[in-house]
């Protein structure tokens, strides 16, 4: 059995833990409200580029020191910029609780040394350089600027070679200042521990930040018709993405989305799957709900033959209209048990629960047991569906490509 | 016969068709794994028929038993099975996770799918399509392109075989053909099953019997010999990349040889966290890349270490030089505190995966192939903790960790000089 526990400390910062006393293992994560959508342009890059400098060091651990106590923990660890959220987390054995504490702890609060930011740019560099020779990536990012256009959501994670290599220490400094607020993160802990003893660690670790307003703006974006090719001549194969409006991240739309999606455009067994995949048309079709904060989007990824491109589209854009006159109460069923036996499967790993947990707590600030989700899952319907399909309807659709020339 | 491992966690039961099937408990979940490896995967495609276990893959999932295309997929999504099937080197794996009391209803499934394939007609051309458009696609990543080109390269045949094989082969295969190779490659002797999760051992063998029993055995097909020492040296792929990408490769010991440890022990140091050497002497101390690793790949009849970096094209030399000294760095022997860290991290791994039905399942199965037995994750650990830090420099320094192979995709050759 499970049991959840939520404090907070005197500066604003949540302390949220689902105690799994059974569990081998300890998952612990900062998630930080802030990511591309909260930069300006001059700094478009930095909170990545920050993320990376967060294990350089303190004033009390160099760079390898930070290296070396993860190793000596045997932790698994890792860290993860968004457009909105910034995580880092380590997964480790329950003894190792307060050591890997005091250690994210002590990164939060990062030395920035100028040094170690010249060092980590070219590495920065680096990553970008490595995304571009990845088409899908490289398609992502040209359909999140075409679709949100001037809104925050579609600004590059990475940012360009150019936005890096003019950023500065001080504008790094600067953006860390005004984003990090104890009340603007969560810590988050699940599998096996002692709440009491997690609560000291946590006062005694980031207590003394000091508490910051921070704020995040929220505008509505604009979405449009708007149609984009993008050629590389290099490419064998073509790539398309599109993206309309979908439910947000804090609306009960939501659930009934999801169901959707999956029904819609799943890897496996879905009506894109059936219409592409199967009959070898596309090796590659995805139709997913991305639920942003206070924004949403609906999803669409495919690859293909240059010579089935238009056929291809077709079909995407012909499932959408499909499903919007005739989509089955069986099917809602099935992708009900897919999405639950998946959240239980993904629910039995401490890091798969904390990973929900905390951006949770971030997008909706609250916390819900995984019977709780399922039986919400339970209750969609087929009529929760369609209103899902009346309200959103695929509609305007944004429609980016990749590939070699056409036409 | 019933042949009790660790009578409480494990067992292991051999089926009269020569199958066998190899079971873990997992505590504390509500999920089972179940994996399938057939002796099928592209190690046996016929010589003339490069690729066509990835084929087969794809169309033994097109129905199977009672159950066509859309209904086999249609009832296992209303089973809630999470599923794959894809061919590796040595073996076709067929996995399948899911909630435990759902596995009594979907091992049947999966003996259709190994025993009684529908391989229809209509689905062929598509499964081969699929293919061909998977060696496309691998032309447009460079990263993927670059470990296909470095295997080839390095390995002797049949092992530095890629799944996706040959254009030319999968355009000439037939359906025919492959039918008759799918009966010749999928017989129970030598195939594994396991099953790892909240299981009893009694009630999942008697289901496994009634599902797979019935598996006529047949006489396995000449599987390839070992062909050619393979070309190895230095290969240049020219192309327009945004990075150069950079891939070594030496031969190393087999997994069930007794040095494997030290092997895997070597990879840890090398690449095993943050703070292993190429990370922190390639990407921290230089800046030179983000991504930069080893990997230790065994077989049962031999094993290598692959080594992987990707830089932009002005900084290409000298992270290939770096690693190099990394790589010659090692005959020096390891600090006891870099063994200490090591060690910890390969034992916590070994913990998580025990909370994993999936990846304990995976496990025993290649565990039973390599050794005979699943071994459980106690003598792991008592196996990695075994390494002391005079054995392992004993070991490096007599070693060689000098790259047979060296290849790069990039704008522009790199100076290499094998010894």
């Amino acid at each position: 059995m499970v049991e959840f526990k939520h404090a907070q400390l005197g500066n604003g910062l949540d302390v949220i833990a689902e105690i799994n006393s059974a569990a081998q293992s300890t998952a612990i994560g900062f998630m930080v409200k802030t990511g591309s959508r909260d930069e300006t342009p001059e700094v478009a890059g930095v909170s990545h580029f920050l993320e990376h400098m967060m294990f350089k060091g303190t004033a009390r651990r160099s760079s390898a020191d930070v290296n070396r106590e993860f190793d000596a923990m045997g932790a698994r660890n890792n860290a993860f910029t968004s457009s909105e959220v910034t995580c880092y987390w380590a997964h480790v054995l329950p003894e190792f609780l307060p050591q890997s504490l005091d250690l994210l702890a002590d990164m939060m609060r990062p030395s920035l040394r100028q040094e170690d930011f010249d060092m980590e740019k070219k590495v920065i560099l680096e990553e970008i350089a490595l995304y571009l020779d990845k088409p899908a990536h490289v398609l992502y990012e040209a359909v999140m600027a075409d679709y949100f256009g001037p809104h925050a959501l579609g600004k590059s994670v990475l940012g360009t070679h150019e936005s890096i290599s003019a950023l500065s220490q001080p504008q790094m400094r600067q953006y860390f200042d005004a984003r990090y607020g104890p009340g603007n993160m969560v810590l988050a802990v699940t599998g096996k521990m002692d709440f009491a003893e997690l609560m000291d660690l946590a006062e005694k670790a980031c207590g003394h930040w000091k508490h910051l307003d921070v704020q995040r703006r929220y505008e509505q974006p604009v979405a449009a018709p708007r149609r984009r090719h993008i050629t590389d001549p290099k490419l064998k194969r073509h790539y398309i993405a599109m993206m309309c409006p979908g439910p947000s991240a804090q609306d009960e739309n939501r659930y009934g989305a999801q169901v959707l999606a999956d029904v819609i455009g799943d890897h496996d067994g879905s009506r894109m799957y059936w219409a592409l995949v199967d009959p070898g048309l596309a090796d590659e079709v995805d139709f997913s709900f991305y639920p942003h904060d206070h924004a949403g989007s609906f999803f669409v990824y495919a690859s293909c033959d240059p010579a089935r491109r238009e056929q291809v589209e077709a079909i995407l854009l012909n499932e959408l209209k499909k499903a919007a006159a005739d989509v089955a109460d069986h099917e809602i069923q099935r992708s009900k048990t897919k999405i639950a036996t998946g959240s239980v499967l993904g629910g039995e790993l401490p890091l798969g629960r904390m990973r929900s947990m905390i951006a949770r707590w971030i997008y909706n600030n609250e916390y819900k047991t995984l019977e709780e989700d399922l039986t919400r899952l339970q209750a969609i319907d087929h009529a929760e569906v369609c209103g899902v399909l009346r309200q959103y309807n695929f509609e305007p659709m944004t429609i980016t490509s990749l590939g070699p020339p056409v036409g | 016969m019933s042949l009790s491992v660790d009578h409480t966690m494990q067992a292991v039961h051999s089926l009269p068709n020569g199958l066998t099937l190899v079971m873990e408990r997992v505590p504390n979940v509500r999920s089972a794994a179940v994996c399938v490896l057939t002796p099928a995967g592209c190690m046996s495609d016929p010589a003339d028929a490069l690729g066509s276990s990835g084929v087969l893959a794809d169309w033994l999932m097109r129905g199977a038993g009672d159950r066509d295309n859309r209904q086999l997929t249609e009832y296992m999504d209303s089973l809630g099975v999470q599923r794959s099937c894809a061919a590796e080197t040595t073996f076709m794996r067929l996995s399948a996770s899911m909630l435990s009391e759902q596995l009594p209803k979907v091992l049947p499934v999966l003996a259709d799918i190994v025993q009684r394939p529908r391989l229809p007609d209509d689905g062929f051309a598509p499964a081969v399509d699929l293919s061909l458009q998977q060696l496309d696609a691998i032309e447009d990543e460079p990263s993927q392109k670059l470990a296909l080109l470095l295997r080839r390269q390095h390995l002797p045949e049949p092992w530095g075989r890629e799944v996706v094989g040959r254009r030319e082969h999968l355009q000439a295969l037939t359906a025919q053909k492959l039918r008759a190779d799918y009966h010749r490659r999928f017989i129970p002797r030598g195939a594994i099953i396991s099953i790892a999760g909240n299981i009893e051992f009694a009630a999942a063998t008697a289901w496994v019997d009634k599902a797979f029993g019935g598996w006529q055995s047949g006489t396995p097909g000449n599987g390839s010999t070992k062909g050619d020492r393979p070309q190895r040296g230095v290969l240049h792929h020219h192309q327009q990349s945004n990075q150069v990408q950079i891939g070594l490769a030496w031969d190393s010991v087999p997994e069930n040889s007794p040095q494997s440890i030290m092997a895997k022990t070597t990879r840890g140091i090398l690449s095993g966290g943050m703070g292993a050497r190429l990370f922190s002497e390639i990407r921290e101390k230089q800046g030179l890349c983000y991504s930069v690793h080893v990997g230790y790949q065994a077989f049962k009849e031999l094993g290598c270490f692959i080594g992987y970096a990707g830089t932009a094209p002005d900084r290409a030399q000298r992270t290939l030089d770096s690693f190099l000294v990394e790589l010659r760095r090692l005959r020096q022997g390891a600090a006891n505190d870099e063994l200490q860290r090591c060690q910890i991290g390969m034992k916590s791994g070994l913990i998580m995966q025990g909370e994993s039905s999936a990846a304990r399942a995976g496990a025993i199965a290649f565990d039973y192939h390599h050794y005979g037995r699943p071994r459980t994750l106690d003598e792991l650990r008592r196996q990695i903790e075994g390494v002391t830090l005079d054995g392992l420099n004993a070991w490096l320094a007599q070693t060689s960790f000098e790259p047979a192979t060296v290849v790069t995709i990039g704008p522009q050759p790199l100076e290499v000089t094998l010894r």
